[in-house]
């Protein structure tokens, strides 16, 4: 059979259209010329420190637009699953609404939330910023997950080297780091299997921590410090190519690591941060996610390294039984709640109470906090089998780190599938290279970067092409009154 | 991460909603970033000509003059020494036997040898000593095990993943398949025609599981059918298929792949309509639980691939004209079933024909045995760019041996694609037996496309696990689900068993992955140097002669003799002698303090050397 015409495809593909490097193999580039220089030099010890540096950002390109720089830390609230929107951060009542949401108004009358779901959220609403004409790229939960930590399609052509976002803000925070930043800058809480590094070297990958009440399992050397003193120092010695790198550059990474845990377990009361009380446990909502960020408000607090942390809450995808009261113990919008609520109340509430670095801040005026899900669920009246399915509008929450509080962007129609007014000088769905952008630009990262260091030779951009204005931060979050 | 997506999740169509979905690509590629990456200096290397002109390794490279190398034992020696000898890169010397010996037991084994191994070949006089120890461990249980587990890796058989359900029932039957199918040297071909062609049970047999891990429960039929076109594309060509699922390849895949770029979302259609008269259907296995259900698979006499949807995980798929369907017609060749041929038996036929299929197989399996392929991304192979005589304009040829890639899959296929036949010929080379210690000049990291020295990793989770409890003789039991216990990390049946124990979660950060969304890496990182210097129960505890029958423990029992002790610690741990200069510095060390306490302190040391961690 005559293979028939197929009409022009009308699928757009962010990342494979345009490249924006050089064709395959065909330049030289920067980073090959890089590599030889160094390579030539035969500091093989040392070369890949100095690839990396993020001194080598004074050979990356960007569009040097303006950043808000508002924010030192950033937590990432990841909700994979996708919780309903419209039971939720954008309250839309109707038959199906539970009598027991007690739909209330806060913030003069801006937002209705479910104040009987999320009692101790409701109570924060003013340092709470809503952004609800968010709009998904993708309704499949790996792809959509992916995608809004590495801010790029994952199948597209850099997707396979893309670092998480909390990476590149460790990297970009290397320069800034003091000898008594023991930590790493990349720390992610109940998130395993998340994306890591991407091509970027291994350790501004997270640094993943089961948060448990007594810290750190491996931060103590269970034979007491005295024998790991002694241990540690005929490692040094008999293991000689810990240091010459005569194995090669993968066996000067595990050393270094060492290193690195070494330098943790010897700072001074460092599993505290890690280690929570039960008081603190049962406050936060006695979960593991309430751990979490018991864990990532005592880090960022801690101030020893860490600008970047991830607390993960499964369990959203409620394809049926969204409303199942939480006595039956059957997973639903009411038990995910019951764990979000308190943990989440509880951190913005005591990071506004902590200080922060400078004078007349709080730990929460230089953290930005964003809650974020891979997509948001259908809307209207329940599915047969009493759930939500996948849909792309969806609903981000932010707070902290120079965000007006108590306010909403993007207002959606009356059943919340549809954006009625986008609600920021975009003019456009708001898509997870928006939210990157927006996190890097509160952090002081140029989110317009194009690093010339990526093995693929195209040229790696922080955010695909925002160089191009094709997205760009929400400004709106910092500006509003 | 399917940890946070509802198990038993009943699969409504989905909906798009109001908001049209501009890029549907999916499923989500399975391989971790870090897998694919290698590292810089790789990628940096995939073209070696392009990344490193012989002009250029000149001026880098030793002095002019005549370098010698090793025998060429056989072709792959040719090659290697060839293109060095061209291009004036020196090779590090061959291993010594006992770097031979460790490398080479865990490359095909997944394990260390013991000491009596060692000591028994560091004795044996014969010339041919190597070649009698590859054969012998090609012949062992142990290879079955670990090539098993590689198999188990390339078609992620996995209990559950964020799209399918196997089960553990339908897990172990399908490992039970590709152990037994190793175990027998079925031919690689003949495995991946059983897999694509299969029907029947899956819980009652393997291959059907095939399927079964391939549905996608979120869409319409056809994206089931093109998940096994896309992924058959990728276990089995080597080819990133998935590219043009969703659209053409021309003007999306330019930057990414030629060969795909001339392809289009049609011709994947083709592929993908092979899959068109398989019928799964669902087996209730259990009255007291609906959920656990087995697929049982047949070939329907009818049926094609329609071009009549417009929801779940891919673009619609609308008539083209008055063509509602499209006909079976292979990706790479155009070519159609024979009269009365069941269509899945076709594309194996089909497939495995094709030379691509050799070349892809042979690349994965260099990049075991060698750390680097001769292409990579391993999985984004790019046939137009196989010949140095034959290039695109502006493009570069994607092998850093092209040759030695066509005499490898020539060699595969004339040799019936037996499995260890050409691991064999890897292990035997020249190239294989390079030391990874380059002493020949300081190293140059763009040497290492040459294979100039051997590339050192990290050992794989399972096998480190296995390395620990064999070193420090005190075994770890793991309880299978469904399938009974083992003590051997490398007889497990997919990675996630034993996810919820210090064992699994010992793996996991070894990066064993999930079959799924998370790739197997040997990438090192904090939280792996903590648990090897730090881990209770599983490293510390294993260095105390307190734990009964520990080797720590068992050597007390029978010296107090400093230098024993220090060569029977090396021997177990590092399967080999300590340098003279090892030796005096454990001797003095061992003698520095109570000789219990610093055996122990000793076993923990070599337990954390680099020589331990590497291979």
């Amino acid at each position: 059979m005559a293979r028939p015409r197929l009409p022009k495809s009308t699928i757009e593909c962010p990342d494979c259209t345009k490249a924006s490097g050089f064709p395959l193999g065909q330049s030289e580039g920067f980073s090959r010329r890089r590599f030889m220089k160094i390579a030539g030099t035969g500091l093989v010890a040392s070369y890949f420190a100095d690839v990396f540096s993020p001194r080598l950002l004074q050979g990356a390109t960007t569009a040097n637009v303006a950043l808000r720089n508002t924010a030192k830390n950033a937590i990432f609230i990841f909700l994979p699953g996708a919780p309903s929107n419209i039971d939720t951060w954008d309250l839309k009542e109707g038959a199906w609404t539970p009598s027991d949401f007690n739909a209330t108004s806060y913030d003069n009358n801006t937002v209705r939330f479910p104040q009987g779901l999320m009692p101790m959220t409701a109570a924060q609403l003013n340092k709470v910023t809503f952004v609800r004409s968010g709009l998904s790229w993708a309704a499949v939960h790996t792809l959509g997950q992916a995608w809004a930590q590495i801010a790029r399609n994952p199948g597209g052509a850099t997707g396979s080297i893309a670092p998480h976002i909390g990476a590149v803000v460790a990297l970009e925070s290397q320069l800034k780091r003091q000898p008594t930043d023991v930590l790493p800058g990349f720390i992610a809480l109940n998130s395993s299997g998340i994306p890591a590094s991407g091509y970027l070297p291994a350790s501004y990958a997270p640094f993943q921590v089961v948060p448990a009440a007594t810290g750190l399992p491996t931060i103590a050397h269970p034979d007491g410090a005295t024998r790991f003193s002694d241990r540690w120092g005929f490692l040094q010695q008999l293991d000689s190519s810990r240091t010459t790198g005569a194995l090669g550059k993968s066996t000067l990474d595990m050393s270094s690591f060492y290193t690195q845990s070494k330098a943790l377990m010897d700072a001074p009361n460092i599993n505290a941060v890690f280690s929570f009380t039960a008081a603190e446990h049962t406050k936060y909502g006695a979960s593991t996610f309430g751990d979490s960020l018991i864990v990532a408000r005592n880090v960022i607090a801690a101030g020893k390294g860490t600008r970047f942390v991830q607390a993960t809450l499964g369990g959203w995808d409620h394809h049926s039984g969204i409303y199942t009261k939480p006595a039956t113990g059957v997973n639903s919008l009411y038990t995910q709640c019951a764990q979000f609520d308190p943990a989440y109340a509880s951190l913005l509430a005591d990071m506004a109470a902590m200080p922060g670095s400078v004078a007349g801040k709080t730990l929460l005026d230089e953290t930005l906090v964003v809650v974020v899900a891979e997509f948001g669920r259908t809307v209207g009246v329940l599915n047969n089998q009493a759930g939500r399915d996948h849909n792309l509008r969806m609903t981000t929450v932010w707070a902290g780190g120079g965000v007006r509080g108590g306010n909403v962007i993007g207002k959606t129609d009356v059943t919340g599938g549809s954006v009625a007014d986008f609600g920021w000088s975009g003019n456009r769905d708001i898509r997870p290279e928006d939210v990157t952008s927006t996190i890097y630009s509160a952090l002081g990262i140029d989110y317009t970067t194009m690093r010339h260091d990526d093995p693929l030779n195209r040229g790696f951009e922080y955010v695909p092409f925002a160089k191009d204005g094709t997205y760009k931060p929400i400004d709106e979050l910092f500006t509003l009154s | 991460m399917k940890q946070w997506i509802a198990l038993a999740v009943v699969a409504p169509t989905l909906l798009l909603g109001a908001e049209k979905e501009t890029c549907p690509f999916g499923p989500f590629d399975l391989r971790s970033p870090r897998e694919q990456q290698v590292s810089l200096y790789h990628q940096l290397s995939v073209t070696a000509e392009a990344v490193a002109p012989s002009g250029r390794h000149r001026a880098v490279g030793p002095p002019a003059g005549v370098i010698s190398y090793p025998a060429s034992i056989n072709y792959i020696d040719d090659e290697i020494f060839g293109k060095m000898r061209t291009d004036g890169i020196r090779s590090s010397d061959l291993s010594s036997d006992d770097e031979f010996l460790r490398r080479v037991t865990i490359d095909l084994t997944g394990q260390i040898p013991d000491s009596a191994t060692v000591t028994a070949f560091l004795a044996d006089k014969s010339a041919d000593k190597r070649a009698k120890t590859i054969d012998v461990l090609l012949a062992s249980d142990a290879f079955v095990d670990r090539w098993t587990m590689w198999f188990g890796d390339l078609v992620n058989n996995v209990q559950v993943s964020a799209n399918s359900r196997e089960f553990a029932q339908g897990r172990n039957a399908y490992y039970n398949y590709i152990h037994d199918s190793i175990k027998a040297n079925k031919p690689y071909d003949q495995m991946v025609r059983e897999l694509l062609g299969a029907n029947g049970d899956s819980f009652a047999s393997g291959p059907p599981n095939f399927w079964v891990r391939q549905i996608q429960p979120n869409g319409p039929i056809q994206d089931t059918y093109d998940n096994l076109a896309a992924e058959s594309g990728r276990m089995f060509l080597g080819m990133p298929l998935q590219c043009i699922s969703c659209h053409n390849g021309l003007g999306h895949l330019d930057q990414v792949n030629v060969y795909l770029k001339g392809h289009s979302r049609y011709d994947f259609w083709g592929s993908a309509s092979f899959f068109s008269r398989g019928r799964a259907t669902r087996v209730s296995q259990d009255p007291n639980n609906k959920n656990l259900v087995s697929w049982s698979l047949v070939d329907a006499a009818t049926g094609s691939y329609q071009l009549n949807t417009t929801s779940g995980n891919k673009s619609a798929r609308a008539p083209i004209g008055t063509q509602n369907t499209v006909s079976p017609a292979f990706v790479m060749t155009g070519e159609a079933p024979r009269a009365g041929e069941p269509w899945r038996e076709a594309f194996g036929r089909m497939l495995t024909a094709n030379p691509q299929f050799a070349l892809a197989a042979v690349n994965y399996l260099w990049k075991e045995m060698f750390g680097l392929g001769i292409v990579e991304p391993a999985d984004n192979m790019d046939p137009t760019r196989y010949d140095p005589n034959n290039l695109p304009s502006g493009q570069s040829v994607q092998p850093n041996h092209p040759a030695l890639l066509t005499r490898l899959g020539n060699d595969f296929t004339t040799g019936r694609y037996d499995l260890r036949a050409i691991l064999r010929t890897m292990a035997m080379s020249n190239t294989y037996q390079l030391s990874t210690k380059y002493t020949a000049a300081t190293w140059n990291e763009s040497w290492t496309p040459y294979y100039a020295r051997h590339i050192p990793r990290r050992l794989m989770a399972e096998s480190l696990m296995d390395a620990i409890a064999k070193a420090t003789n005190v075994p770890v039991t793991y309880t299978i689900t469904s399938g009974g216990t083992t003590t051997s990390a490398m007889k497990l049946p997919d990675t996630l068993e034993v996810r919820n124990n210090v064992y699994g979660r010992f793996m996991d950060e070894f990066g064993r992955g999930n079959r799924d969304d998370e790739g197997r890496s040997n990438d090192t990182s904090i939280a792996q140097s903590l648990s090897l210097m730090n881990d209770g129960t599983v490293v510390v505890n294993r260095t105390h002669r307190a734990t009964a029958n520990s080797t720590v423990a068992k050597t007390l029992a029978s010296t107090t003799d400093p230098n024993t002790i220090t060569d029977q610690l090396y021997l177990t741990t590092l399967s080999r002698y300590p340098t003279a200069t090892e030796k005096a510095q454990a001797v003095a060390y061992l003698k520095s303090g109570t000789l219990a306490n610093k055996t122990e302190d000793l076993q923990w040391v070599l337990l954390n050397s680099l020589d331990f961690l590497f291979d």
